[in-house]
């Protein structure tokens, strides 16, 4: 603005700015972006390889075969490594225990691989050391315990391998007095123990739900945190299948428990009992059970009785009418007494088996996937405390956080003479340790896992290792003066130990190459052992004391999502829903409906939890149907020390709220409340009252976002409630030609012609029968498909990015509800509403049947959105990708990262159908069924999803279409969608739940 | 006031000039993000007219990725040194080394020519072709020439399946010393081509090219 003379005008005259000087500026701008815009920006280059590897073509996908290392379930997942680094992991079809799912954490620990706060380097007192400083002070270290009788423990977890185990047992026999003690975080001390006093073998048995015909569980979570979720899951489907060709028989399945479970969610029939009540439920049923069979128990009078005679006389008719005595109780107390009465109700069932009759538990190739002992653990915090211990090393597990003794162990820690932990970062007790040794992730050392016997696998490196960190193998035989690689000490140990075990096969070398292409190999059971039932263990539990009048039992849970809390550093779990609260980015503390009328309580209130003890917890409360009225539930695994980083995750903005407190953390730990006793620990014995402190800390919970409900008021008298979820029962399903679909009644005629799709129509089909809700479907389609994180406050503004959400249904009241998992995704509608609206065609229908959204055509009118009515597309109100270098590696560079102001959803893989076509093409050939598996299909441990091509009526896909229980999602609308539903089918006689709500 | 309605005029006077030249010919102005004519000094001064021309070397012998994968790549210096571990020059040269080395009555010495010694050098490789401490081990950083936006997932495997010459969209390649950029890479110039050729391609393949969005933006 020009200032003085004459034709000047002074700042008296009005604002700053005038309209001539605004356009002029306007154009010049317009002018130079235009002529910069012109030219060629920054100079691109390509850097390929001076020496290429044999057979890597850059831009091609190599699938390598591994054991997952999320948990210690050991499922088989393949690793897809493009351009050198691994992207994405998915299930391995061939493996025997995982049989091709693979979970939420297990999809998500990929992006682990690239965090940032990994440590890359040895500390020394909390300071970056170097591997030869820190190996010879180490070396020198033990060899002085070794000479002066030092006492050393190696403290892990139930991860260990083969070789591990042998390393590590090797390494503890040069000291006079030590140990190897493991114990797991989410303990399940007690069934190993239990079968040591009944079977006289400290074992943990494998499940065999797939044989089971009536399951009768007791609180145990057997599809969501227990022992080894995807293979239950995928044995729980197998022994449920309705394909109309084989006429396999349907489980029925009873839950008995205080909370709402993943596994409660989806039984047949669900029975709510007080917490704490297990062991007298199953002393009645063994009671009863014994009655029946004609067995003497092992006790004189009859316990009492907390379940009504009607409800126990019903779950043992069950039990007992069960098809080939193929029943199984199962018990999710972590207490000797419960799970002792749980063998003997098996055994009396037949379900350990006898000769040729395979029984529903397995003995012979026990699981090795949660056997840490509590008694060790309790007995190292003994030596702990007396001070009898000289050294101790920690790996995999991190007991100042996830022991409710943690607190008083971190001093003892800073007194010890040594501490040695092999964390991959300063946690909570990598803290107080004297050495850092951190280990590389999973993806880039070598490894293998035993993790059922007989199953041995192999885990192989899928880059190299990021920065300088050692495995435990290369470490500890450092330490000892006898380096070799991980991988030489792997096959010298295969070599002698696992291999011989495999009878028939006589090379090793080929061996190794079978279990390094399909990442297992079969080397039997040991040999039979003896396990004669002894009834006389068996006895009854001590009756509880009934808690005072408005006392709760704390009821401790795995976390759905973060496991124990070593994925509390991921953010694609961090920001998964709860499968059943769907709430993101906090634990909380859930409470029954009835408790929370009583004492005026409603989702978000800040309440506080203590008990006699003087442990005081402050959480968010959420309401929770289905859940006991005396039951306060709380997940574990959360509040873990330097989750503080994730304050500042997803857009910084005027309106934006830290994802964390100030100072705080992203959860709060309910370790405190774990009761340790004599005979183990215990997560649901903790007497607690609760009350509000009257702050609010509102949870980021997705289940209200994207309904598919008409506001009340807004819809046509008679058509409130939609039937979104269908539900039938297996009676009706067949003893009736029951139809859930209702096409016909809405046979609404079109004013478009039909658009003839070719060569192919893909199409969905998702069964709601198989479909337990677990999530994993997520946690691929967002690693497959670059979907951002954005923080909890945008979570809060239904703003989450996920192209696929599972909707949860509750029908019923209070205690008594049912739940219904609705996998909810773009349904690539042919008369699809979205694409009526959009004004610049940015979305438009293929000639394939798809619903394509085109990012660089899109200008953000969110009209698509708007119209479209099951809620799926997505708006990058943000630029939420952002710039942590190492964090993008882990971007699928097959699907574009959108910008701001651009919608996007589910293309059902399309990058997926483009590269079988192209390999199709290349190939001469033509696309098989089954060969096009999108993410989520591939990740579902219970094969819930099919995809396929509708006009090919052989598909597999076109047969499920044809299934009496398809149906379609509003298709009262005449929208035509691709994806399709399988009606829910459950195992009971009355009427299933049809008023269901959001 | 004056200064202002002069700033005016010759702004009009820049519009109507501007509107005319894109009148005359719109293929002539660059359009934003069209790079047609693009030809970068490489670090290597490669020439596809000497090895795909006058040697008549195979595309695919270099660029394999282009039936295996997306991406037909740039090939690692290993491909180059498949023959130029034995031709280190040209044959002129060596001709001329042998015959002073003749005259002169002694072993004719390795002659590199100059580009060569660079692909040598970035492997680590001394004039004689062994390795020396000299020279450090450097990837070679050519200058992309064919690029195309993030948002944009071209295959080069039903192309090649279909028979296409590379020339088609790359040019006659086999005439440059310097790679130049011959088409504009733009999506009309895709989709043209993707509208034209039904039935058969050139080479008489049966093809039948998708025109759907999803073919290329996902």
């Amino acid at each position: 603005m020009r200032q003085g003379g004459k034709t000047g005008r002074t700042a008296t005259e009005g604002p700053g700015l005038h309209r001539r000087d605004f356009l002029r500026m306007t154009g010049f701008a317009i002018g130079a972006t235009a002529t910069v815009g012109c030219s060629r920006g920054k100079e691109r280059e390509v850097v390929p390889y001076l020496v290429a590897p044999e057979e890597v073509v850059p831009g091609r996908a190599y699938w390598y075969a591994t054991v997952c290392g999320a948990c210690p379930a050991g499922c088989g997942a393949l690793a897809k490594a493009l351009d050198g680094r691994p992207v994405k992991l998915e299930g391995n079809p061939g493996h025997p225990i995982s049989g091709g799912g693979l979970c939420a954490i297990g999809q998500a620990s990929v992006l682990s691989l690239y965090d940032s706060q990994r440590l890359r380097a040895p500390l020394r007192k909390r300071e970056r050391s170097d591997w030869l400083s820190v190996d010879t002070e180490l070396a020198a270290e033990f060899d002085r315990l070794a000479s002066e009788g030092g006492r050393v423990r190696f403290l892990t977890d139930s991860t260990l391998g083969p070789s591990e185990r042998a390393a590590i047992e090797r390494f503890l026999s040069r000291y006079s007095d030590s140990r190897l003690v493991s114990y797991d975080p989410l303990s399940l001390s007690a069934i190993a123990d239990s079968h040591e006093q009944t079977h006289g073998r400290r074992v943990l048995p494998r499940y065999r739900l797939e044989r089971a015909r009536v399951i009768v569980s007791i609180g145990a979570d057997f599809l969501g945190g227990w022992v080894s979720p995807v293979e239950h899951t995928r044995a729980y489907q197998a022994g449920r299948r309705l394909d109309e060709s084989t006429k396999t028989p349907f489980s029925h399945h009873i839950q008995l428990e205080s909370r709402m479970t993943l596994t409660g969610s989806n039984a047949d029939r669900r029975i709510p009992i007080p917490p704490g009540s297990a062991a007298m439920i199953l002393a009645q049923l063994a009671d009863r059970v014994a009655r029946h069979t004609g067995a003497i128990p092992p006790w004189s009078t009859s316990p009492s009785a907390p379940l009504d005679g009607s409800t126990i006389e019903e779950i043992v008719r069950r039990l007992l009418g069960a098809h080939d005595h193929h029943a199984l109780v199962l018990c999710g107390e972590n207490d000797v007494v419960a799970q002792r009465l749980t063998n003997y109700i098996n055994e009396l069932l037949g379900a350990y088996g006898s000769g040729s009759n395979m029984g529903t538990i397995d003995l012979h190739q026990p699981s090795r996937q949660r056997v840490g002992s509590d008694a060790e653990l309790l007995e190292l915090w003994r030596e702990l405390q007396d001070g009898t211990v000289d050294a101790l090393l920690v790996r995999g597990v991190n007991p100042v956080f996830d022991l409710p003794f943690g607190e008083a162990l971190a001093p003892l820690l800073d007194d010890l003479g040594l501490v040695v932990s092999f964390a991959d970062r300063i946690d909570e007790t990598a803290q107080h340790a004297h050495f850092v040794c951190p280990e590389p992730h999973f993806l880039e050392s070598w490894g293998d896992s035993e993790a059922i016997l007989g199953i041995a696998a192999l885990r192989q490196p899928v880059l190299r290792v990021l920065g300088h960190t050692r495995p435990l193998l290369e470490s500890i035989a450092t330490w000892s003066g006898l380096f070799a690689s991980a991988r030489e000490q792997i096959r010298a140990h295969w070599r002698s130990m696992v291999f011989p075990r495999a009878k028939g096969s006589a090379d090793f070398e080929a061996s190794w190459n079978k279990a390094l292409h399909d990442g297992w190999i079969d080397v039997g059971a040991d040999e039979e052992q003896d396990s004669r039932f002894d009834a006389a263990a068996v006895t009854t539990p001590d009756p509880s004391e009934e808690a005072a009048p408005g006392e709760f039992i704390a009821e401790l849970t795995p976390s759905s999502t973060l496991f124990d809390g070593r994925h509390a550093h991921n953010p694609w779990l961090l920001e998964l829903p709860d499968p059943i609260a769907k709430t993101t980015w906090d634990n909380f503390a859930s409470i029954a409906v009835s408790t929370a009328r009583a004492l005026g309580i409603e989702d978000g209130d800040e309440i506080q939890i203590h008990d006699d003890a003087g442990t005081t917890l402050s959480l968010p409360a959420l309401v929770q149907p289905g859940q006991h009225a005396r039951t306060v539930a709380i997940p574990l695994g959360w509040g873990r020390a330097g989750t503080e980083r994730f304050a500042d995750v997803g857009p910084q903005w005027l309106e934006g709220k830290p994802t964390v407190d100030a100072g705080g953390r992203v959860g709060t730990n309910a370790a405190p409340l774990i009761t340790a006793h004599s005979a183990g620990l215990s997560f649901r014995a903790r007497r607690v009252k609760i009350e509000r402190t009257g702050r609010k800390r509102e949870l980021a919970c997705t289940q209200r976002h994207h309904t598919l409900t008409v506001p009340a008021g807004l819809a046509r008298a008679g058509h409130e409630k939609r039937p979104i979820v269908r539900e039938m029962t297996l009676e009706n399903l067949r003893h009736a030609s029951h139809a859930a679909s209702d096409h016909g009644a809405h046979g609404h005629p079109s004013l478009y012609a039909d658009h003839p799709k070719s060569p192919h129509h893909w199409g969905m089909v998702i069964d709601l029968s198989r479909c337990t809700g677990c999530s994993s479907c997520v946690v691929s389609c967002q690693a497959e498909n670059n979907i951002p994180v954005v923080g909890r406050d945008e979570v809060s503004r239904s703003r989450e990015m996920h192209w696929m959400r599972i909707d949860r249904y509750y029908s019923g009241e209070g205690e008594n509800v049912d739940a219904v998992h609705m996998p909810m995704l773009c349904q690539h509608c042919d008369n699809a509403p979205c694409e009526n609206v959009c004004p610049v065609q940015a979305t438009v229908q293929s000639a394939e049947g798809l619903n394509q959204q085109v990012y660089n055509r899109c200008v953000g009118t969110r009209y698509c959105a708007n119209n479209c009515p099951y809620k799926v597309r997505r708006f990058n109100w943000f630029d939420y990708p952002r710039e942590d270098r190492l964090q993008n590696l882990v971007l699928n560079p097959d699907v574009t990262v959108r910008s701001r102001g651009v919608m996007e959803k589910c293309s059902l893989c399309v990058q997926r159908i483009q590269e079988t076509k192209a390999a199709a093409k290349i190939g001469g050939r033509a696309i098989e069924d089954g060969q096009i598996i999108p993410a989520c299909a591939q990740s579902c441990p219970a094969g819930a999803i099919v995809f396929g091509d509708m006009n090919d009526p052989k598909s597999r896909l076109s047969l499920l279409k044809r299934d009496p229980r398809h149906y379609t999602v509003l298709e009262e609308l005449g929208i035509k969608p691709v994806v399709g539903y399988l009606a829910k089918v459950r195992n009971r006689t009355e009427r299933a739940g049809s008023n269901e709500r959001a | 006031m004056m200064k202002a309605r002069l700033f005016s005029t010759l702004l009009l006077l820049g519009i109507v000039l501007a509107g005319a030249s894109l009148t005359r010919s719109v293929s002539k102005v660059p359009l934003v993000g069209i790079d047609r004519g693009y030809q970068p000094v490489q670090p290597i001064a490669y020439s596809h007219r000497l090895h795909a021309g006058e040697l008549a070397i195979p595309c695919l012998y270099c660029h394999g990725g282009a039936e295996k994968s997306r991406r037909a790549g740039i090939p690692s210096a290993s491909i180059c040194m498949n023959c130029h571990r034995f031709v280190s020059a040209t044959i002129g040269a060596i001709r001329e080394e042998d015959a002073r080395a003749q005259e002169e009555k002694r072993n004719p010495k390795t002659i590199v020519s100059a580009e060569l010694a660079k692909l040598y050098s970035a492997q680590g490789l001394d004039g004689e072709l062994q390795p020396s401490a000299e020279h450090a081990v450097t990837p070679i950083a050519w200058k992309r020439v064919h690029s195309i936006p993030d948002f944009v997932a071209f295959d080069h495997r039903p192309h090649v399946a279909a028979e296409i010459e590379c020339q088609s969209c790359h040019g006659a390649i086999e005439t440059m010393d310097r790679v130049r950029q011959e088409a504009t890479l733009s999506m009309g110039w895709c989709v043209q081509c993707h509208r034209e050729m039904t039935g058969r391609t050139e080479a008489g393949k049966p093809v039948d090219p998708p025109l759907d969005c999803a073919t290329c933006h996902y």
